[in-house]
């Protein structure tokens, strides 16, 4: 039991915080630029996120293991299966909060469609069933829960490291910058600087 | 014939998707440490770029207005499909060092902006060159990126095995350029180099923050 929770909670560490999705491995960097400019935004995307890649995860980890397996297709089909399973949960679920709790729709709504094209989703999903795909040869793959448990620390990761860039964005705009770098370029710099934070983390826990 | 040329020459300067629109920038940043792996990728986005431009301004009579981007989807994920098959099939070693980063090659925005935003309402022809001229400007500005990152990082460029630039012995290369952090410091600098180089060129201010979004309507921009 005891190694188990330790399991799990190796996982969530890993997943959020040492192999952060945005700051150490640049998946889902369109959002981070994109809403960032606005804490409001930055927090309703987050949560958006959140929901999005539990629901993505559980159910391409259920193709992959109970369809795309079985029928020996994974590894030519996985590509297209994924995209679309992910882009028509998204619609559903789009159209099912907005009939059943429009006041959820109204501060969820506007990020939904923007998550289908959001690489970090589709990472989270294909990494989940393939663990190994950073490096080929490894031949596990997660269990359910595992997979929900990574899934969950990768999007906390996501959430987290949004906000704190939103706020950091805030200040930065009242800040006095020098002309050619006003803008796009101090805000790379500046998530630069938030990703050393990141790289320090690596090797926590020997993860 | 001169609209082709216009078309195409678009993507490469005013309407670079990389340096000027923004779009496309997770696998820019990610895989550019190396040039020659940075080439196959830029190579893989041009080919699903303009392949799949084409097939959807062909189909583009075809494919119903609600349904368009799952549409959409379809055909790119197969271009990429066979893109994340060759690879893997012949070069094994650059599939390796690209990763997750082939299949994502799907929801890079700058494929379905340009089947949302071009080729859906152009014929082929023109497809073919917005799909050329974009996917050649994205190469050209990662390709930049990447020589520029290998070079300062590692104080060599290394195609294929074959060593083009050296720098002499006494150059202590920073390490860090090489690490994420470096990618965004270094993409920094180029953009607001581009930025100042396009306001004396064309007195034009660039660089509204990117966007990558799809908007409410369903339109990708």
């Amino acid at each position: 039991m005891t190694e188990l929770l330790t399991q799990f909670a190796l996982l969530l560490v890993g997943g959020a915080l040492v192999n952060n999705i945005l700051l150490t491995r640049f998946v889902g960097l369109c959002p981070f630029f994109g809403v960032s400019g606005s804490m409001k935004a930055s927090v309703g995307m987050a949560a958006a996120v959140v929901f999005v890649m539990m629901l993505a995860s559980t159910a391409t980890w259920i193709f992959w293991n109970w369809l795309l397996v079985p029928l020996g297709v994974g590894n030519f089909l996985y590509i297209p299966v994924f995209i679309l399973v992910i882009a028509s949960l998204v619609q559903f679920v789009e159209l099912y909060l907005k009939k059943t709790t429009p006041a959820l729709h109204r501060s969820l709504g506007i990020y939904l469609p923007l998550i289908t094209t959001n690489c970090a989703v589709l990472a989270t999903a294909t990494e989940s069933v393939r663990p190994g795909f950073f490096k080929l040869n490894i031949e596990y793959t997660f269990t359910f829960p595992e997979t929900i448990v990574y899934t969950l620390g990768v999007a906390l990761g996501f959430g987290f490291a949004l906000i704190s860039f939103a706020a950091l964005r805030e200040r930065l705009d009242v800040a006095p910058v020098p002309a050619f770098m006003k803008g796009a370029p101090i805000s790379f710099i500046t998530a630069g600087l938030l990703s050393f934070g990141y790289v320090g983390l690596a090797g926590l826990f020997g993860l | 014939m001169n609209e082709w040329i216009g078309v195409f020459k678009r993507g490469l300067s005013l309407d670079n998707p990389l340096v000027v629109l923004m779009i496309g920038l997770c696998p820019t940043l990610a895989v550019s440490t190396k040039l020659d792996g940075t080439f196959f990728l830029a190579l893989s986005v041009l080919f699903v770029l303009t392949t799949s431009s084409v097939l959807i301004s062909l189909l583009r009579s075809a494919i119903p207005e609600l349904v368009r981007i799952p549409v959409f989807i379809v055909v790119i994920a197969s271009f990429v499909t066979i893109v994340d098959l060759s690879l893997q099939a012949y070069l094994p070693d650059i599939y390796r060092f690209l990763g997750v980063w082939i299949p994502l090659i799907v929801v890079n925005c700058i494929i379905l902006g340009r089947a949302e935003a071009f080729a859906y309402h152009n014929p082929p022809r023109l497809a073919l060159a917005d799909g050329l001229g974009m996917g050649l400007g994205f190469a050209g500005a990662i390709l930049l990126l990447a020589a520029v990152r290998e070079l300062i990082g590692s104080g060599q460029i290394v195609f294929l095995e074959t060593t083009l630039i050296e720098l002499p012995q006494w150059y202590r290369a920073p390490g860090v350029v090489m690490l994420f952090p470096g990618a965004f410091i270094v993409f920094g600098f180029i953009i607001a180099a581009i930025s100042a180089i396009n306001r004396r060129l064309y007195s034009r201010t660039t660089h509204p923050v990117p966007a990558c979004t799809i908007t409410e309507g369903g339109d990708v921009r």
